[in-house]
């Protein structure tokens, strides 16, 4: 039975897509904690700027601000001392489908745009606290891969027990998950149905594409008439699925693709430029290190598996050093989860990579924390410990990059939501019974 | 328990090819280093000197030495007391720390290739929960391509179990990682058996237009429980037969008391392998996750007098005392099961420590095939969440090899032993160490897999 986790994973990895633009800013008005915070006495991971030992962090509205040996803070600040150790930026989860209720996948049809992951977040699930113990403090919520354009995804904060919305990331880039290889094949293929080959699955993303370029000249048409001031000009009809793929198309939404085969990729860049659009990232791309310098010159990210191989046809070429070969080609790497289990300790992932290629620290800290915040598209807010960046923070017990480092404390926006050494949950937002 | 019978034959096999490689041209690019590294690995004895040893029964040897000789270990000690034997190859391993091969107690090694691919699967047979002549032995697939993968992290040994799908699903295997065949790699046949009660062997559990028996626990028991005592009758019956048989041999000659020549009971492959079980000959793996589960499959061994260690108890917390008074060991975990919606975070990733604290002896399985190799990190984790370091390095070690009956030849750096030992540049239960160098049976296996091979050629 142990062996089926990593089968459920073939119809989970998929693709997401949306990112909540319509999310107010909540981040900053409401909450528990935006008064002054000094975090003292600890080894600053920065990411960035590499490593401040006995460093010191000031926090003002949930914010960063200011890093380094000292810092200018308000004697009314709340203090931490973090006892020497390890203080990274909070862990971001590029591929994830916890919080779905199991709503990943609606694989009635090969296109479903139209799907907002949103829509079926449930904010008290408890694998966003179990993560969160993990020190992931931002996750995107991706759409399954059973379909070849799935839904539209969303960005979390793991603000466990603040409100729904608190939990969204305020204002991030909408993102959509695409899918390619076995899986749309083989969940449409078992019903008779189209795509059930490669050839299939491209064929049936392109037709979705020219729909949606058709649907623009519509609208581009009856805009022109209503700017010569045509009175009689009728709007073509709404549709929620060409909107969608529309907005693709116009570059609004970034697109995350659930690829394994090198060949596929090649295809995917091929679609992409015929159509005008850019990728953000390749997910899975278990085969990436085969076509690197491609992603490099197209400037597309990987959100990949440390050491998953072997569970389907696509993912017997996989090989450990997949991450630390990209990297060293010039792609951007994300180590990520997609699993509810492997979330918890993206930290030992990212070590590994250590190992397999011999990644440095920084590097390895990256593809857990700035990478992935490209690929989301949040890295101006998150993933480093830099001056005006949310103050996602995690103390560790341990050093991080190993297997033994886990986290004492994470912070988001300023606020304590995980404190390992309280009793029952640890949690100090979520209250057990509420 | 049938003791390894193989172990000294692999020492014999000397220009056997080791199994676990796909494209031919690989095949021949192994069997080349093969036979370079089996040159000097077979003949000449090894002394590694200068390394960190764990030695597991006796602690750590800070710059110590270790001979290889024959296959076995002949010398363990501190470099300045270990003597090269003559002709001995001598390896400088300073600042390598050096162990015994890790042992996995649960994986499905050899019995799956693609997980997805239902051709290459031989895990587990659904038509019947009582499946107890299913031998995993039968089905081992030495030339797998995960085997190399999972023995170039230190694994050189590993139970191999059935999925656990049936109440009763099958024998399980001990294997060693290299040989050159897989009778050669199957150390013991049918050292156990597993027996699952978690709830997931319920799989004609449907609404009630579902009518297959049995679709509840209750059903699943009595299943189980009607298996054992037809074996117990099977046994009578046998025993019966033996009885009258030596009956008539004794007075075949004495024609007052001369009987018919006694029928043999028609043989019953299922009950048959009960047999062992059912005499305490062979150890039953007892797989529950809940304490209600854990009761019941408990009792349900006791009524038969099962001898049996357990698996799992992921979610048996709060009885924990009561397994520790058991006194027998337990699989825990994997310590990554998710807890229950209500418990916290480390809930599991702490059961290898609280079973520790209570006395309980604990061992790790990757219950697992594709990711065998990385059965130290679980060890690791629980050391972040109590466990001792010592403990979670005895429980992919010799706490394993005295489960499964190989203490004597498995399991530590010990005189008289297995030559399994690796060679790798820091901490065995660390993430980020890389191992340099396996030896299975005294034998240097070659450093290369699948994995490595693509690293290789996309490297150039």
């Amino acid at each position: 039975m142990r062996l089926i986790p990593a089968r459920t994973l073939v119809l989970y990895c998929a693709w997401l897509t949306m990112a909540l633009a319509s999310a107010a800013a909540f981040g900053q008005s409401e909450g528990t904690a935006h008064h002054d915070i000094v975090i003292k006495n600890a080894i600053v991971m920065t990411v960035t700027h590499g490593n401040i030992t006995n460093g010191s962090i000031y926090i003002k509205d949930g914010k960063i601000a200011a890093v380094g040996e000292t810092v200018n803070a308000p004697a009314s600040a709340t203090v931490i001392d973090a006892g020497g150790k390890y203080l990274t930026p909070g862990i971001v989860d590029s591929h994830s489908h916890i919080a779905l209720d199991d709503d990943v996948n609606e694989a009635t049809n090969p296109i479903t745009p139209q799907m907002m992951m949103k829509d079926a977040f449930d904010y008290q699930d408890k694998a966003i606290y179990r993560a969160l113990a993990g020190g992931v403090t931002t996750s995107l919520l991706l759409h399954g891969s059973a379909n070849m354009i799935g839904g539209q995804a969303v960005v979390i904060k793991h603000k466990y027990g603040a409100s729904r919305d608190e939990l969204l990331f305020p204002n991030a880039p909408r993102s959509i998950k695409f899918a390619s290889g076995e899986n749309p094949k083989r969940v449409y293929g078992s019903r008779d149905q189209l795509p059930s080959t490669r050839m299939g699955n491209f064929a049936v993303q392109r037709e979705a594409l020219v729909q949606a370029q058709d649907y623009i000249r519509e609208w581009d048409n009856y805009n022109e008439k209503v700017k010569r001031g045509d009175k009689d000009a009728t709007p073509p009809k709404h549709d929620l699925k060409l909107d969608a793929l529309a907005d693709v198309l116009r570059g609004k939404i970034m697109v995350q693709i659930h690829i394994y085969r090198a060949d596929e990729m090649l295809t995917e860049i091929a679609m992409a430029k015929e159509f005008g659009y850019k990728i953000r990232a390749f997910h899975h791309a278990l085969e990436a290190y085969k076509v690197a310098d491609q992603l490099t010159a197209n400037n597309i990210a990987i959100a990949t598996f440390s050491d998953w191989w072997g569970y389907k046809q696509e993912a017997w070429d996989a090989i450990p050093w997949n991450a630390t070969m990209s990297t060293r080609k010039g792609v951007r790497v994300a180590i990520k989860s997609d699993s509810e289990d492997y979330t918890r300790r993206l930290n030992q992932e990212a070590a590994k990579t250590m190992r397999y290629g011999g990644a440095t620290e920084e590097e390895a800290l990256k593809m857990i924390t700035l990478n992935p915040a490209w690929i989301v598209g949040v890295d101006d807010r998150v993933g480093s410990i830099d001056v005006g960046k949310d103050a996602d923070l995690v103390i560790w017990d341990g050093y991080p990059l190993s297997t033994y480092g886990v986290p004492e404390k994470v912070l988001i926006d300023g606020d304590l939501y995980f404190d390992r050494s309280q009793p029952g949950l640890g949690t100090t937002h979520y209250k057990e019974g509420e | 328990m049938r003791q390894p019978s193989a172990m000294s034959v692999q020492l014999s096999a000397g220009n056997s090819v080791w199994r676990g490689h796909c494209s031919p041209r690989s095949v021949i690019l192994i069997w080349i280093l093969s036979l370079s590294a089996l040159a000097f690995a077979q003949d000449k004895p090894i002394l590694l000197k200068g390394g960190k040893l764990l030695t597991v029964t006796h602690g750590v040897i800070e710059n110590g030495a270790i001979v290889l000789y024959g296959g076995k270990i002949t010398a363990v000690g501190d470099a300045s007391t270990v003597r090269a034997p003559a002709g001995a190859r001598v390896i400088d391993v300073t600042g390598m720390t050096i162990y015994p091969g890790l042992i996995d107690s649960e994986t499905q090694l050899g019995l799956t290739e693609i997980s997805a691919e239902e051709t290459s699967n031989d895990l587990v047979e659904l038509s019947d929960e009582i499946m107890p002549h299913m031998h995993t032995a039968e089905a081992f697939h030495a030339e797998s391509a995960l085997i190399p993968v999972a023995r170039m992290n230190g694994i050189t040994n590993a139970v191999i179990a059935p999925e656990s799908a049936d109440t009763l699903p099958g024998q399980d295997s001990f294997i060693q990682l290299a040989g050159a065949n897989a009778t050669e790699m199957l150390l013991i046949r049918d050292n156990a058996m597993p027996l699952n009660f978690t709830g997931d062997q319920r799989r004609n559990k449907g609404g009630f237009e579902k009518h297959k028996f049995p679709s509840t626990r209750m059903g699943l028991a009595a299943q189980l429980r009607q298996a054992f005592l037809d074996a117990q009758d099977y046994k009578s019956k046998w025993t019966d037969y033996e009885r009258k048989k030596a009956d008539a041999a004794q007075n075949k000659d004495k024609d007052k008391d001369k009987k018919p020549e006694p029928l043999a009971p028609k043989r019953d492959l299922k009950l048959e392998a009960l047999l062992p079980y059912l005499e305490g000959k062979k150890t039953i793996v007892l797989a529950a996750e809940s304490p209600s589960d854990l009761e019941t499959a408990v009792s349900l061994a006791n009524e038969f007098k099962l001898k049996f260690v357990l698996n799992h108890i992921s979610h048996s917390q709060p009885v924990l005392d009561y397994v520790a008074s058991l006194k027998v060991p337990v699989i825990v975990g994997p310590i990554y099961e998710a807890p229950k919606e209500e418990e916290r975070y480390d809930t599991v990733y702490s059961l290898p420590a609280q079973l520790y604290e209570r006395g309980v002896k604990i061992v790790f399985a990757s219950y697992s095939a594709h990711n065998v190799r990385n059965l130290p990190d679980q060890a690791g984790f629980a050391t972040a969440f109590g466990l001792p370091y010592d403990e979670a390095l005895k429980a992919i070690t010799i706490n394993a090899a005295e489960i499964w009956g190989v203490a004597d030849q498995l399991g530590s750096l010990d005189v008289g032993k297995t030559a399994n030992v690796v060679v790798a540049n820091g901490d065995p239960l660390d993430v980020k160490t890389d191992v340099k160098q396996v030896f299975i049976a005294g034998r240097e296996v070659p450093m290369t897999d699948r994995q490595v091979r693509l690293r290789d050629e996309y490297s150039k």
